[in-house]
């Protein structure tokens, strides 16, 4: 029989964006995928080069939509390392939590929409923004925010922390651990979800690193690369944690490292809680209060995002960056999606693509 | 390019990201690269001067044989800053409609002027 070439959409996958597959099938058997991005193409990088260094932030939150306190982060510690400004010892502390929250926050609706896309409807995704709209509710009595914060300041945050801060995260990380453990009764311990996942599109260790896939993609082959480990920033070389990995690098691998990072970022925010400082100025600047640059030639910046590794690539300038660089984790684990899905059947081919948590506002930037 | 390969040769086998700078008179490419078992990080920069006649183009060679992650990577250099890829058939990646001919992210980018194609509309 000969190819067959199906085009698939532009649609919007769950929450992830717009998206256009051109698919050459033989049969049932994909044999060749094309994926169209840039219908979410904004120019961010070049917008970058116009605006003022902290005008730039709320951009960056609309990169990636579901996490957007990590590209925020990310994007600050940029311009903190370009002007020298230190981060204060408080608000270090302060950033992880709030950074594994997001992470806790961006796998809780992964784990609910894949569950959506693979036709586990809507029980898992309803506990899942269950759980997630907790996570949210924490972060926005934080910021003022519900989805898009903008509190990060050089050197710390925008205000001091609510008083109940820490008891509410400990009250928080209790509810959270004790609602996600349920999920296993209804996915890890369900043939339906588990055979619909295993051994589809599963990428080799080698294949991984060649493709340069991240993140818990690349964990899920069996790579232990994580930036908080390879490269600790703030806290995370105090504290106490592992990287779960996997064996296969199937979609079940992926869904089970992400199930586990859950466990280890409450596992980090509970020590953080514990280690840091009960008193502590977590203000940081003001807006207007920036100089010009300390020169260094370029910034490099470089993150472990819930989606994998962010990097950013910086030339500072007076008072503006002269150009940024951004490399997002979703840009490259989709450009491993035609090498993960050849061979596999085309019904499978949302159940790889769901798997790889790509965000389009990220991918097309 | 024969950096790259020697560079891979030394586990550098990750490669993190293509990009590049425009410095008004030259260009640069960025290739990052990390070695996933040291743990360590490799920077490759490679000037290109800009020509002076309009005619002739900018190129690199394509890295595709040492890094299939540079795929991607590679399309965007074109589209975005015009450095021709040597070795490959690139095509478009992000912009639609774009006539091909000026470079969003070199900084001889105007504002406010109409980048599409000659008849094409919304």
């Amino acid at each position: 029989m000969g190819l067959m070439r199906i085009n698939v959409g532009p649609i919007h996958p769950s929450t992830h964006g717009v998206l256009r597959l051109v698919v050459d099938v033989d049969g049932d058997t994909i044999k060749n995928v094309e994926p169209h991005i840039g219908f979410l193409h904004r120019g961010v990088e070049k917008l970058c080069e116009t605006r003022m260094y902290m005008q730039n932030p709320s951009y960056f939150e609309k990169l990636d939509y579901i996490s957007p306190l990590s590209w925020d982060e990310i994007y600050v510690s940029a311009v903190e390392q370009a002007l020298g400004i230190p981060v204060k010892e408080a608000a270090q502390w302060v950033r992880v939590i709030q950074l594994e929250l997001q992470r806790i926050a961006n796998h809780l609706l992964w784990i609910g929409t894949l569950c959506n896309d693979i036709g586990q409807m809507f029980t898992t995704f309803m506990w899942a923004f269950r759980d997630r709209a907790q996570v949210l509710k924490l972060l926005e009595d934080v910021s003022g925010g519900r989805m898009f914060y903008v509190h990060l300041r050089l050197g710390g945050f925008q205000r001091p922390l609510p008083p109940d801060f820490a008891e509410r995260t400990y009250n928080l990380t209790d509810y959270l651990e004790r609602n996600v453990l349920q999920y296993r009764d209804v996915l890890d311990e369900n043939p339906i979800f588990t055979e619909r996942l295993r051994n589809v599109g599963a990428i080799s260790e080698r294949d991984a690193i060649d493709y340069g896939v991240t993140g818990p993609v690349l964990r899920a082959s069996g790579v232990a690369e994580d930036v908080r480990k390879s490269k600790p920033y703030y806290v995370y070389d105090k504290l106490d944690f592992s990287i779960p990995t996997g064996t296969r690098g199937d979609s079940l691998d992926r869904y089970k490292v992400r199930y586990r990072e859950i466990f280890e970022s409450i596992k980090i925010i509970r020590q953080c809680l514990d280690m840091m400082p009960n008193e502590g100025d977590i203000v940081g600047m003001p807006i207007r209060l920036i100089g010009p640059p300390a020169k260094p030639d370029t910034v490099i910046v470089s993150r472990e995002l819930p989606k994998g590794e962010g990097i950013i690539y910086m030339v500072p300038d007076k008072q503006r960056p002269y150009r940024v660089s951004i490399r997002s984790p979703g840009f490259i684990n989709l450009a491993a999606l035609p090498k993960l899905s050849v061979g596999a059947k085309f019904a499978d081919l949302f159940a790889i693509f769901g798997s790889l948590d790509v965000i389009f506002g990220e991918t097309d930037r | 390019m024969r950096t790259l390969e020697e560079l891979k040769g030394k586990h550098f086998d990750y490669l993190k990201k293509i990009t590049a700078v425009d410095y008004l008179t030259y260009l640069e490419a960025v290739y990052m690269l990390y070695n996933i078992e040291e743990k360590k990080d490799e920077i490759v920069k490679v000037k290109l001067e800009l020509p002076t006649d309009k005619k002739s183009r900018l190129s690199l060679p394509t890295v595709m044989h040492v890094y299939k992650s540079a795929d991607w990577y590679e399309r965007e250099l074109q589209e975005m800053f015009g450095i021709m890829i040597e070795g490959r058939d690139v095509q478009r990646l992000l912009l639609e409609n774009w006539n091909g001919i000026d470079y969003p992210l070199r900084k001889s980018f105007e504002w406010g002027k109409d980048y599409r194609k000659e008849g094409e509309t919304e």
